[in-house]
């Protein structure tokens, strides 16, 4: 079981580490330079796979939630907590970029874009679920309240994106079209290959990044439990 | 089923009796809810126009905050003389206990609601055109689902020892759809506007409570259960 | 142009400052954990 882990983890990284330098490589420099939006345009691709790979993390927190409710066991939880670490990263990386694209496409920093909105509530629901896991008292405890949030912030996600885009549209016209990828009608070829590229690439960042802080907090139990084990000795 | 509803009310008339007897959560909801008011009408200048774009939204203001307070309060004086350890252990489905603070709750938020809103109208000079009913019928969906939701995240928040700060972390973000639907519906009515688009918002925040409610009911035996 | 350099520049920073907090960890824990298994085979 051990050595098995061990090859998926050098795995992940061997095919990380390629896969970046491509990424790279399509992304600046393969993929034409947008004719309306210019170079900026570029933040695009690492964005969008940044925001995917947020909501993805919600979604497998939300799945390990429900398997923490179903049978309570520490993998399931570490890997509910893992997961909404990295999302809570991704979903800043996502953020921040947005802002920045928006102010360089459209001239300002925020809008009320029903994405970028949700990403926003997103992020607060992420953040209020660590906080919930930074409770104190005993993990079971902890799985299980955690767990119950994790669903009910999930169930949340699509509802806040449906309430923001109809407030969207009932109070002034759509005014930058359907969606950011849309303006100039349709996505280039080219630029689809270095899409679907960066998308892979982080999902593998992801996946490994994922690998490393389950491992970390398991190592973390095991010193735990060393800790105890110490203890009783000095008791006697 | 039946036995669930009986419970239920028994628990919420157990803790209306108690705010009756006291009046200290609803009397401090009542003057938190003023002073926010006061407050606004500090930063809003009432006596300009900006009063018709700001009601609408300070509405549900007063009420959240206000709640905020009420539902801090409504699990933790349960730990008091470790009582929560008695509804646990008491013959009873854990959904009824919900279901009770849920009731009880709503009811103390809606009475609230009866002083702190007409007080904003007048302290903010509003003359009230639109429809009455309709702006009840808002009110009333818009707070019980805050209420469905809050009553949920207090008792899951109430294990924490910091619970009164983490209530409106949990809460806030998980309100933000009901919200935007309730302040947009309240202006629509407010402003006279075409029914039937407050009717597609109402049909929104509906949703939201069913669904919510359902989510919640099933869930709660899970936050009961241990600690 | 500048704005594509920040954007990046951001993105890169976020992920190695978790990155580098990862790291951090698991080397404390390895610390800790060695010198515990060490305390609890000596006696």
């Amino acid at each position: 079981m051990k050595k098995n882990s061990g090859i998926i983890d050098r795995l992940l990284f061997f095919t990380l580490v390629p896969s970046f330098f491509i990424a790279l490589y399509l992304v600046f420099i393969w993929s034409p330079v947008e004719k309306f939006m210019g170079a900026p345009q570029k933040i695009f691709y690492f964005h969008v796979g940044c925001a995917w790979v947020a909501f993805m993390a919600f979604v497998i927190v939300g799945y390990y939630s429900v398997r923490t409710l179903i049978n309570p066991n520490m993998d399931h939880h570490i890997k509910a907590g893992i997961s909404a670490e990295i999302g809570v990263i991704f979903t800043t990386i996502t953020l921040v970029t947005g802002m920045i694209w928006g102010k360089s496409s459209w001239n300002t920093w925020w809008t009320w874009e029903p994405r970028l909105a949700t990403t926003l509530i997103l992020w607060f629901i992420y953040v209020a679920y660590l906080f919930v896991r930074k409770m104190d008292g005993s993990w079971e405890k902890i799985a299980k309240l955690s767990a119950v949030f994790g669903i009910i912030g999930v169930i949340n996600v699509p509802i806040v994106f449906m309430a923001i885009r109809w407030w969207n549209t009932k109070l002034h016209p759509v005014v930058f079209g359907d969606g950011k990828n849309q303006q100039g009608g349709g996505i280039e070829p080219d630029m689809l290959v270095a899409l679907l590229f960066s998308i892979f690439t982080i999902t593998v960042l992801y996946a490994f990044l994922m690998r490393k802080g389950v491992e970390i907090e398991k190592m973390r139990h095991i010193v735990k439990k060393a800790k105890t084990k110490a203890m009783e000795k000095l008791a006697g | 089923m039946n036995s669930i509803f009986k419970d239920a009310w028994t628990i919420a008339s157990k803790d209306l009796s108690n705010e009756f007897k006291t009046k200290q959560t609803i009397g401090m909801m009542l003057i938190f809810s003023s002073l926010v008011i006061l407050i606004f009408s500090f930063a809003f200048d009432p006596t300009n126009n900006m009063v018709k774009a700001v009601i609408p939204g300070l509405v549900w203001l007063i009420t959240v905050f206000s709640g905020i307070l009420g539902l801090n309060r409504s699990f933790l004086s349960e730990h008091e003389n470790d009582a929560l350890t008695g509804l646990r252990s008491a013959p009873i489905d854990p959904s009824s206990i919900y279901l009770g603070k849920v009731l009880a709750n709503f009811l103390l938020v809606t009475s609230v609601q009866i002083i702190s809103i007409p007080v904003l109208f007048i302290l903010f000079d509003y003359r009230f055109i639109g429809k009455i009913g309709w702006f009840i019928l808002v009110v009333l969906i818009g707070t019980l689902g805050f209420i469905i939701v809050g009553t949920f995240l207090a008792a899951l928040a109430a294990n924490a020892k910091n619970s009164e700060m983490l209530l409106p972390v949990l809460l806030l973000p998980l309100l933000s759809p009901l919200m935007i639907a309730a302040v947009q519906a309240t202006r629509i009515i407010l402003e006279n506007g075409t029914i039937t688009n407050a009717v597609s918002w109402l049909r929104l925040m509906s949703a939201y409570d069913l669904l919510f409610l359902a989510a919640c009911f099933f869930l709660f035996e899970f936050i009961m259960e241990g600690s | 142009m500048t704005y594509l350099f920040m954007a990046y520049s951001v993105i890169w920073t976020l992920i190695a400052g978790y990155v580098v907090v990862l790291g951090r960890r698991q080397k404390e824990l390895k610390k800790e954990l060695q010198l515990l298994e060490e305390w609890n085979s000596e006696k």
